[in-house]
């Protein structure tokens, strides 16, 4: 080590402080959840914040989907669907989650500040 | 009817150190890795060895060949890892010019071997981006790639200064 130069330095420096912008910038967080993207077939769609609490009752072929927000996160309640996946899905609380009701044409996607990947295949 | 071609001794000096370097490249791409595109890039030091002790236009001419020459034998030419092997090279190369015209003291093996590892990647990565996987979620790789150049550019780097000490009493540089 002690033949290295300044300049050496200067290089071995500048490159071990890229090292963690580039985590933070790659692999920082996934974006806390903020909001929640309701999407109904031939329905506009609809972005709520998961801040507050709301019970909300989406219209969809079959009947009415009730959604609910609560403490920074979204679930279906009920769906008149006859499997329930979506009911199923649980409590969504992170940016990219989804959870969708088929039969009833509703979707709820997380959404955080960035748009995450919801999937990458090589 | 045989033709001579006169040769010097800096061709010979360029075969030496290329088959060396195709040797080394060789057994390293038989050795696993954990992701693809990160390897220890060992070969990448005779380029440095000849950087410092012969020149520049050595240190191209070995790195040129070793691509070419190496691919040919693993089979690989002109197929997308040959094209990885050369972005990588000539921006090792380019960054070792820039690199050699610094005034003072310069470089050490060491800074040399990080920089050129640093640019083989980052470059490489740009290509893969750009012509192969243009997808953004191929920058998640981008901080692991960086790491595993770092950390081997400094251990090759090691390895040319090492190799270095005890080349310098055998062969003052020639040119």
């Amino acid at each position: 080590m002690r033949n290295l130069t300044r300049a050496d330095w200067l290089v071995l420096i500048a490159a071990i402080a890229l090292l963690p912008g580039l985590y933070l910038r790659y692999w920082g967080g996934e974006g806390p959840a903020a909001a929640v993207r309701i999407s109904a077939s031939g329905q506009r769609d609809i972005t709520l914040p998961l801040s507050g609490e709301h019970r909300i009752h989406v219209h969809g072929p079959l009947g009415d989907s009730v959604i609910e927000i609560r403490d920074g996160r979204v679930r279906f309640v009920s769906s008149p669907c006859r499997g329930k996946q979506c009911v199923h899905s649980g409590w969504l609380s992170h940016s990219g989650e989804l959870a969708a009701c088929l039969p009833n044409g509703i979707m709820l996607s997380v959404i955080g500040r960035d748009r995450r990947f919801d999937s990458i295949n090589f | 009817m045989s033709i001579t071609v006169p040769t010097t001794r800096q061709d010979h000096r360029i075969a030496w150190l290329t088959a060396l370097a195709i040797t080394i490249h060789i057994a390293e791409s038989a050795l696993p890795s954990p992701l693809p595109g990160i390897k220890p890039g060992l070969a990448n030091v005779v380029t440095i060895v000849a950087l410092v002790q012969y020149g520049w236009g050595t240190a191209a001419w070995v790195a040129m060949l070793r691509v070419l020459i190496g691919s040919l034998l693993i089979g690989t030419f002109l197929s997308p890892t040959f094209l990885l092997s050369l972005t990588g090279a000539v921006a090792s190369i380019t960054v070792l010019r820039l690199a050699s015209w610094v005034p003072g003291r310069g470089f050490s093996p060491v800074g040399y071997c990080l920089l050129a590892a640093m640019a083989h990647m980052g470059a490489q990565f740009f290509t893969a981006y750009w012509v192969f996987i243009p997808h953004d979620g191929l920058f998640r790789l981008l901080p692991v790639f960086m790491t595993a150049s770092l950390i081997f550019g400094i251990v090759s780097g090691i390895i040319a200064q090492m190799a270095l000490q005890r080349l310098r009493p055998v062969e003052e540089p020639a040119l």
